[in-house]
């Protein structure tokens, strides 16, 4: 093989596809907008709905308000809640949407509660699980009774002549140990690898299968085999540009996400945690790049060599199908609580790189195991090239019919 | 014994299996669980020479085996048996040494960037090639000049139209000089104008630089025009190899003229023509055709005898397909004396 025809088929390949809007837009742009669109649309339109649900007063029905007019009274003069008239069909207009909950007490309410002493009065809350408005309804009803609850406890202690600190004769407090790094590490670390997997094997997908099916389908396969360059050069020179953008994409995306995380951290890391802020040190980040190398190698040539195989652009698309889920699956198991790197899963390739990374950005540095991961993919990921490789050999595989 | 041939090929064959596809839903499925291979023989035992300087044509119906032939002498495949020496190499042994001392064009597909001006590949053939910028440049004058591609060298190829980008493609094989040039269908597609353009081209560089040049073909006139030596070949087999002239004599003697008449009226007239000894067959409403020989009527009697009869619509003057005529090698007409 000879470098510099592999670098000419590097070029050539390199200048055709940038003219090619589709590989921009999936290689560039589209990682470099996904995350704040995701991450700050997503909040925006959730916060939006939530202002807008709690500015109105909720829907509610009182039934047995007789029982209990005081908290009737403050139910009414809270100015958060709607109150309908009585109706006997509450619950199925609770399914319907048209009432948000509904607040039923029990015989004699207040008066067993003012009497003390005997079985406690009880009240139901009637709502409907899963429909934020009716949820919400019932969290302000609950707010309200809790004070309420805390008034007459009050009272009564008082009563007794004791004093308020009987109440809560102890207090608990929790005090965090762990940096900063390893509470968003652990938390971030999780989710980062997965996303730098998915773009890898996103940024290689179309060049791969450009590359070599739509090479087929566009018949300009013949008049490059019969040029000056081995096939070998071809391959390599091919499989490096999808190593390229496989990377390029890998890297946008990290930036992208870091981005939305320091501009907008609120939003990114919503579902994380409130207390949450950024602290990666650069030297995890390029150390989960390292990791990743031989990853994107091996999504690169498996995609080559997969894609290869196949007649047309849309059967290749058929065909990397699969290897979409191969992919992804591992990458979303590591996400899981409780998944651990160990020397087994540091050889399920996919899995073991995102393991470790995660890992990594918590800022621990497990040596064994980063050698153990960084080899047995590099060993996958040598496979996979030779097999691209022999693929490019093969006529019946170049030709088929 | 003259020179040493340039191009030798000795019983080169080349076997595909294919996979033979059941029919229905059932046999799709039982596809999936048992394929069965069937041996295709795209190219059987197929000797010949050629010598430096000579222009060659390589002919038979779609599927013969052309293609896969010139497949194997540019080095893309590999034979199943047999032998080539092209120019002191085994093409697919050596292929990179050797592509650099040919060309090859194939008819339907390009080489050139389908984004990119015309002139960006140039470079990048250049480069590949590593042919100096000085040979660079005299060539792309020649082209420039016989060619006439000064127009559109900064048009991406996808906006060429077919003839141009013929050229273009032509251009482009011959960038690096190569004594040798393969091609495929050159002329497939074409007008009678950009046709007309790549043949003098052929003619020119052939001349010129003495290259040798084997072209597959299905238009009977680019042979023609270009090769006085023809080799047909059908199912994979070498039906014929010798002077284009001797088979001209034996087997294309026949044309055909197809004409519409005006309306039924006319046709009915149409029998009268037949007193000749030329028979007159229906092709379609309207439509018929006289197949006739040409070494016992012109194809100007013919018409002025034709449009003396009946008033004529259209009118279609043709070879016979090569289909026909390697159908007739088949029926036995006068091969054996031919190619022995």
């Amino acid at each position: 093989m000879n470098l510099k025809n592999i670098r000419v088929v590097y070029n050539k390949e390199r200048m055709d596809m940038l003219r090619d809007r589709r590989t921009v837009f999936n290689m560039l742009l589209f990682p470099l907008i996904m995350f704040p669109i995701i991450s700050i649309g997503f909040n925006r339109m959730e916060n939006m709905f939530r202002e807008k649900a709690k500015k109105e007063a909720a829907q509610i029905m009182v039934l047995g308000a007789a029982h209990a007019p005081e908290l009737d009274a403050r139910l009414r003069a809270s100015g958060k809640f709607e109150i309908l008239p009585l109706a006997a069909d509450f619950k199925q207009q609770i399914s319907d949407k048209k009432l948000r909950a509904a607040v039923e007490f029990s015989p004699g309410f207040e008066q067993a509660l003012r009497a003390g002493g005997g079985a406690a009065p009880t009240l139901t809350l009637y709502f409907y699980r899963t429909e934020l408005r009716s949820e919400m309804a019932v969290r302000s009803l609950d707010e309200l009774i809790g004070n309420y609850r805390t008034e007459i406890v009050q009272g009564r202690v008082a009563g007794h002549g004791l004093p308020a600190t009987a109440l809560t004769p102890v207090l608990t407090k929790e005090q965090n140990v762990a940096s900063a790094e390893k509470v968003s590490g652990v938390r971030m670390g999780a989710i980062i690898p997965y996303f730098i997997i998915i773009f890898c094997l996103m940024g290689a997908l179309h060049p791969a299968m450009d590359l070599t099916a739509g090479e087929k389908e566009r018949g300009t396969l013949e008049t490059i085999l019969a040029s000056a360059v081995s096939r070998g050069e071809l391959v390599m020179g091919k499989f490096l540009l999808v190593l390229t953008t496989s990377l390029i994409t890998a890297v946008i995306s990290l930036i992208s996400y870091s981005a939305t995380l320091k501009f907008a951290p609120s939003a990114a890391a919503r579902g994380v945690g409130k207390d949450f802020s950024v602290h990666f040190s650069l030297q995890a980040v390029l150390m989960v790049f390292v990791m990743v190398l031989p990853l994107a190698v091996l999504f690169a040539a498996t995609l080559v060599a997969i894609s290869l195989m196949a007649r047309s652009y849309k059967e290749a698309q058929s065909y990397t199908g699969p290897i979409m889920l191969a992919a992804i699956v591992p990458a979303i198991a590591s996400i899981l609580p409780g998944i651990e790197l160990n020397p087994a899963l540091a050889l399920i390739p996919v899995l073991n790189v995102s393991l470790v990374s995660k890992e990594l950005l918590s800022g621990s540095l497990p040596w064994a195991s980063i050698a153990l991961v960084f080899i047995s993919t590099s060993f996958y990921a040598a496979i996979a090239l030779g097999i691209a490789v022999l693929q490019f050999q093969r006529e019946e595989v170049l030709f088929r019919a | 014994m003259p020179d040493d041939p340039l191009i030798s090929v000795r019983d080169l064959s080349k076997h595909f299996r294919t996979f033979k596809r059941r029919e229905g839903v059932w046999g799709a499925i039982r596809n999936l669980v048992k394929r069965d291979y069937q041996a295709v023989h795209a190219v059987d035992r197929v000797t010949f020479d050629i010598q430096r300087g000579d222009m060659v044509g390589y002919i038979g119906p779609n599927g013969a085996g052309k293609s896969t032939t010139i497949k194997m002498l540019t080095g893309i495949l590999v034979p199943t048996g047999g032998e080539i020496h092209s120019n002191g190499f085994v093409p697919w042994e050596q292929r990179r040494q050797y592509v650099k001392t040919i060309g090859v064009v194939f008819g339907q597909r390009t080489q050139l960037w389908w984004d990119i001006a015309v002139v960006e590949s140039f470079k990048l053939l250049r480069k590949i090639y590593d042919v100096s910028q000085r040979d660079y440049d005299e060539r792309m004058e020649l082209f420039n000049h016989v060619l006439k591609l000064k127009d559109y060298l900064d048009t991406p190829v996808r906006k060429l139209s077919l003839g141009e980008r013929m050229r273009c493609d032509l251009a482009a094989a011959l960038l690096h000089n190569p004594p040798i040039l393969f091609l495929d269908e050159p002329t497939i597609g074409l007008d009678v104008v950009a046709k007309d353009h790549i043949r003098q081209f052929l003619k020119e560089i052939n001349q010129r630089y003495r290259t040798t040049v084997l072209l597959t073909t299905h238009d009977l006139d680019d042979i023609e025009e270009l090769c006085k030596r023809i080799m047909i070949i059908d199912h994979g087999r070498l039906l014929y190899d010798g002077p284009l002239a001797l088979l001209k004599q034996k087997l294309l003697r026949t044309k055909q003229v197809k004409f519409v008449v005006k309306d039924s009226e006319q046709a009915a007239r149409l029998p009268a023509l037949e007193s000749d000894g030329l028979k007159i067959e229906p092709v379609d409403h309207l439509t018929y055709r006289i197949v006739f020989d040409r070494t016992k009527i012109s194809v100007a009697d013919l018409l002025r005898h034709i449009l003396a009869e009946v008033e004529v619509r259209d009118l279609l003057i043709e070879d016979e397909p090569i289909e026909e005529i390697v159908k007739r090698i088949y029926a036995g007409e006068a091969l054996k004396e031919v190619s022995a």
